[in-house]
């Protein structure tokens, strides 16, 4: 029997989780020597750089020629290094909001950044699967992580609640996500996602039936995942009740990888499905979370829950993104099969899907310096004596923000112009590039109804702002502590949120090039 | 220098925070000051009998990726409103040495403002164009939300709003424009060049319907007009000033500057329905401040009537085919009618702000007799009315007549209507003022009469309004020159 070989080569694209997962190993195992009472403030530390050397790395791995890798159970292409990046970012601002965070409530423990550190390896990785029982395993290694964070603070019901409540929707998803794979699989007999393609073809002629119930199914799964309406349901809450730090690593990373995963798998497969089938999906994914996200933030008086509900409209506007890239792609179907390496000829269709992957990319990461950054300003105001009367996240809280902290008011200012897309803010470039690729892709009416709906969120992203600037200081308002990592984490997104939005400079270069999905 | 220009008063915000709080709006007044001299020293740059060409060009890649470049150049379009909106923001900050103490921030958020403006009005690509628009946006929303009268934040709110759907409306027609041409691009000489959207097309029609929704809420046209009355209203005099007096304007610079040159021909299409919609806006106005019992709504609501004009002046020019005098007279009247109203209006304000502050009211019915106690005052008030109702030798006249000479080549009864809306603007400020000057003056015994700053402040607006109206020559020359090149633009119809 023959062996495969396997090279360095082969692990090379796993770089950055590799280096997360020792960043975690050396971190469970500095746990062990510890009393009860030692300083952990080198928890933090130590996973912000972890995420910075890797988030480093994966940038270098965007100039690397697109290769299967891993006897095609891996693609290495810039689009998962540029990924790898994106939900490092968000590792590395999650965790320096985290560290005092953890000390408020006396639960600062090397198994919360190790988690954090897992979870994000997950991400790493799913961006870079490229078949779908690694796939699989990819997404269980990061929820299994986000559920243990989820209710990683015992104490009270929420964070209990929420983490059931997370994992018991998490894994019913997961399993109508593997129940579409099986169907895959059993219309096409590969789990390849490259290989699937042409069996596909085949399969949709002689019984349709199962290969449409096995995408949607697929499309389901991933759906849960970037809470799209109307599989949002789980969100609200779970955002709520988990540590706000995890939401903020959940709401940016999770989102993002698995954005790329669900991107992936439909750009690879799509050819063998009738494009008309995913154009169609997403459309309606994005119409009804764009509108259903918006509308359902307007009411809520708890940032935290405003965050989660702009979060399901960001995923909108992601999805907007998503389906631009199928209506520029009908009719060349097979044109590219088998053309894994760069440099191909450029059809105007070939353009155009790379025009709308630069923008979910780019959107991906100015909603990660953004919305971590937000879940920041809310980790450092609230206190744990109001979580369970549930107003610490009350909007009440920010009355006044200006006057007592210039520079936290200025910054979540800052954030929510980002999340209303209002220059000169990153969101706005963001905004900018997806409906570019959605008006390019001739979905005018969808990107009409995105521009009002992202119109109607203006109010409720306001709102934060009249109250940190237009309404007095309440009276018997507790302290305001602060902290220096979590003060700097606001300062590199507010930095991110500005500069980005002027300048994007460099980050446009590197985003051209991870325009390239492997083997389109 | 035209960087230095946009820029500077950012530098002044700079050292605004840099010294101590008090020294605040000394710091910021000198800013605006040196700025109103860079914005006259750039007058003297450029050459003003070539109105029609891009002046003192600067361009530098921004985002080459995108096809946006940091290009921004003046001509005789942006130069008017480029020296108003200095002027304006500069009487601001001084005139706020008169009201009660502000902080810093309120200062900065004037020079943050004049900055995005001027920026708006000089530069030649069309994302940087709106990143200037959006970004003026922000400080108005603050100036109004945090330092307004009684019902500031929804006011500040609603103004949002509206302009925000505005702002994406005009977002959504220049990505249309930017998709119209390969290879992409924002650069707006290039666009007009290019012609991606001649004739009459949906994508045109689409287009023009966003300039028509973002241009119209600005401006604003009735029945977009709804946020005017209470921004306008519960914003702080300053505040007010440079509303009505710049932030209009941008609805009247973007359909002159963008929709003319870019879809002329569809715009020329539905030039009938725009034609009505203005005649509507321009009675509608008048009548409806007439109406009113607040002096500064009163104010706001004439602003309607005003820019009414100005969307005529469009349709007008939309309609008539190159090297049309009339279309010609429209488009410079249109222009004038920006610079003319902005004084007026500015000084309008400022002088209710004055007399709200003196009498501790602004209602019409309680201020009788105001020529009484405070004369001059009163007559600076009653000139300014004068000039707003366009009398003849004051700077309106010199722009309403030529805009109505206009419409008078395409649609009689749209200048039969607009005549019927001087009428009523008439109407409007003689009773206004009879209201408020003539009468007995018991109320309002022992007030002071102007001081120095204030004095300052409405001469100012006055010497300009009087030589805008005697001698429109100059600037009138300076603004025919590029709205001949608008004309040009336009190429294929009839």
């Amino acid at each position: 029997m023959n062996l495969p070989t396997l090279t360095s080569a082969d692990f090379f694209p796993m770089l950055p989780a590799i280096i997360m997962v020792v960043g975690a190993c050396i971190l469970l195992l500095s746990e062990v020597f510890l009393s009860a009472h030692s300083s952990r403030g080198y928890q933090a530390v130590l996973t912000a750089i972890t995420a910075v050397i890797a988030g480093v790395v994966a940038l270098k791995m965007v100039f690397e020629p697109a290769r299967e890798v891993f006897l095609g159970f891996g693609a290495l292409d810039p689009f998962s290094s540029f990924l790898t990046f994106v939900v490092c970012v968000a590792l590395a601002l999650a965790t320096l909001t985290s560290a005092g965070f953890l000390r408020k409530r006396g639960a600062e423990r090397g198994e919360f950044y190790a988690l954090m550190l897992f979870a994000t390896a997950g991400m790493s990785l799913l961006a870079i699967s490229n078949e779908l029982i690694t796939l699989f395993v990819n997404l269980e290694v990061l929820s299994i992580s986000t559920y243990a964070l989820t209710s990683f603070l015992r104490r009270g019901t929420r964070p209990s609640e929420a983490g059931f409540k997370y994992f018991i929707l998490g894994a019913f998803s997961s399993a109508v996500l593997l129940y579409g794979a099986a169907l895959l699989y059993g219309a096409t007999g590969t789990t390849h996602l490259t290989g699937m393609v042409l069996p596909l073809a085949n399969a949709v002629r002689t019984n349709p039936a199962l290969v449409y119930t096995g995408a949607l199914l697929v499309a389901a799964g991933f759906a849960f995942k970037v809470a799209a309406v109307p599989f949002h349901m789980w969100t609200p809450d779970v955002y709520e009740g988990a540590p706000t730090p995890v939401t903020a690593l959940m709401s940016a990373g999770v989102k993002a990888a698995a954005f790329a995963a669900l991107v992936r798998v439909f750009v690879t497969v799509g050819p063998g499905l009738d494009p008309q089938l995913p154009l169609t999906l997403f459309s309606t994914l994005a119409l009804l979370t764009m509108v259903a996200g918006n509308l359902l933030a307007i009411p809520q008086r708890n940032v935290k829950r405003m965050l989660a509900y702009s979060s399901i409209a960001h995923a909108g506007y992601l999805l907007l993104g998503v389906a631009a890239l199928f209506a520029t792609a009908p009719g060349e179907a097979f044109s590219l099969l088998g053309s894994t390496s760069l440099g191909t000829t450029a059809t105007p269709q070939a353009v155009a899907r790379a025009e709308a992957l630069r923008g979910i990319l780019f959107y991906l990461l100015a909603y990660t310096v953004t919305a971590v950054g937000a879940f920041g300003v809310v980790s450092v105001l609230e206190r744990r004596e109001d979580e369970e009367r549930g107003t610490a996240w009350d909007l009440e809280r920010f009355s006044g923000l200006a006057q007592r902290r210039p520079g936290w008011a200025f910054a979540m200012a800052a954030f929510m112009l980002s999340l209303a897309g209002i220059p000169p803010t990153v969101g706005f470039l963001g905004k900018l590039l997806i409906f570019r690729s959605a008006v390019d892709a001739g979905l005018i009416g969808l990107t009409i109804i995105a521009v009002l709906s992202s119109a109607a969120g203006v109010y409720y992203y306001l709102r934060v702002v009249v109250y940190m600037y237009m309404r007095p200081v309440p009276e018997g308002a507790h302290a305001l502590e602060r902290n220096w990592m979590t003060e700097f984490a606001l300062v590199v997104s507010t930095v991110a949120v500005v500069v980005l939005g002027i300048a994007p400079g460099p980050v446009t270069e590197w985003l051209v090039q991870a325009g390239h999905l492997l083997g389109r | 220098m035209l960087s230095l220009l946009i820029f500077f008063p950012l530098v002044g915000v700079l050292v605004m925070y840099l010294l101590p709080k008090r020294v605040g709006r000394t710091v910021a007044t000198v800013t605006s000051g040196v700025e109103l001299a860079l914005a006259g020293v750039m007058a003297l740059l450029i050459d003003w009998s070539r109105g029609g060409v891009l002046q003192l060009e600067e361009r530098v890649a921004w985002v080459p990726t995108l096809g946006a470049s940091y290009h921004v150049a003046v001509d005789g379009l942006s130069v008017p409103l480029i020296l108003l909106t200095a002027l304006l923001t500069f009487l601001s900050l001084l005139y706020s040495g008169v009201e009660e103490e502000r902080p810093p921030t309120f200062h900065a958020m004037f020079l943050v403002m004049e900055t995005a403006l001027i920026g708006l009005f000089s530069t030649q690509d069309l994302l940087l164009f709106y990143l200037f628009w959006e970004a003026s946006l922000v400080p108005m929303y603050f100036i109004i939300g945090v330092w307004g009268h009684a019902d500031r934040v929804k006011a500040a709110l609603k103004f949002f709003l509206f302009t925000r759907l505005g702002g994406l409306a005009l977002l959504l027609a220049i990505l249309g424009l930017y998709l119209g041409v390969e290879p992409h691009t924002f650069d707006i000489p290039t666009l007009v060049r290019a012609q991606p959207y001649a004739g009459t097309s949906t994508a045109a029609a689409l287009i023009l319907l966003c300039f028509l929704i973002a241009f119209g809420i600005k401006l604003p046209v009735v029945p977009l007009h709804t946020w005017l009355p209470d921004a306008h209203t519960d914003a702080p005099t300053e505040g007010s000033v440079l509303l009505a007096g710049v932030l209009l304007k941008m609805g009247g610079y973007g359909l002159v500057r963008l929709a003319l040159p870019t879809v002329g021909d569809m715009l020329a299409e539905w030039a009938l329905v725009l034609a009505i919609l203005a005649v509507v806006s321009g009675l509608y106005g008048a009548a409806v401040a007439m109406a009113q019992e607040d002096l500064k709504r009163l104010v706001a609501y004439s602003s309607v009537n005003h820019m009414a004009y100005v969307l005529l002046a469009v349709a007008v020019a939309a309609m008539l085919g190159a090297g049309s005098e009339a279309r010609q007279a429209a488009l410079t009247g249109a222009m004038y009618q920006l610079v003319a109203h902005g004084l007026t209006t500015g000084a309008l304000f400022f002088l209710v702000g004055m007399i709200a502050r003196r009498a501790g009211t602004r209602e019409i019915s309680k201020l009788s007799g105001l020529w009484g106690a405070v004369p001059v005052l009163g007559t600076v008030l009653a000139v300014v009315m004068f000039a707003s109702l366009g009398l003849p030798g004051l700077a309106h006249f010199a722009a309403e007549v030529q805009i109505v000479l206009g419409a008078l080549a395409v649609w009689w009864w749209a200048a039969a209507g607009m005549l019927l809306a001087v009428l009523l603007t008439t109407a409007m400020f003689v009773w206004t003022l009879q209201r408020v000057l003539m009468g007995r003056s018991d109320g309002l015994k022992g007030l002071k009469d102007l001081s120095a700053r204030e004095g300052v402040t409405a001469a100012a607006l006055l010497v300009l309004l009087v030589v805008l109206g005697i001698f429109p020559g100059p600037l009138a020359k300076l603004i025919e020159g590029a709205t001949e090149q608008v004309r040009a633009a336009v190429l294929t119809r009839r």
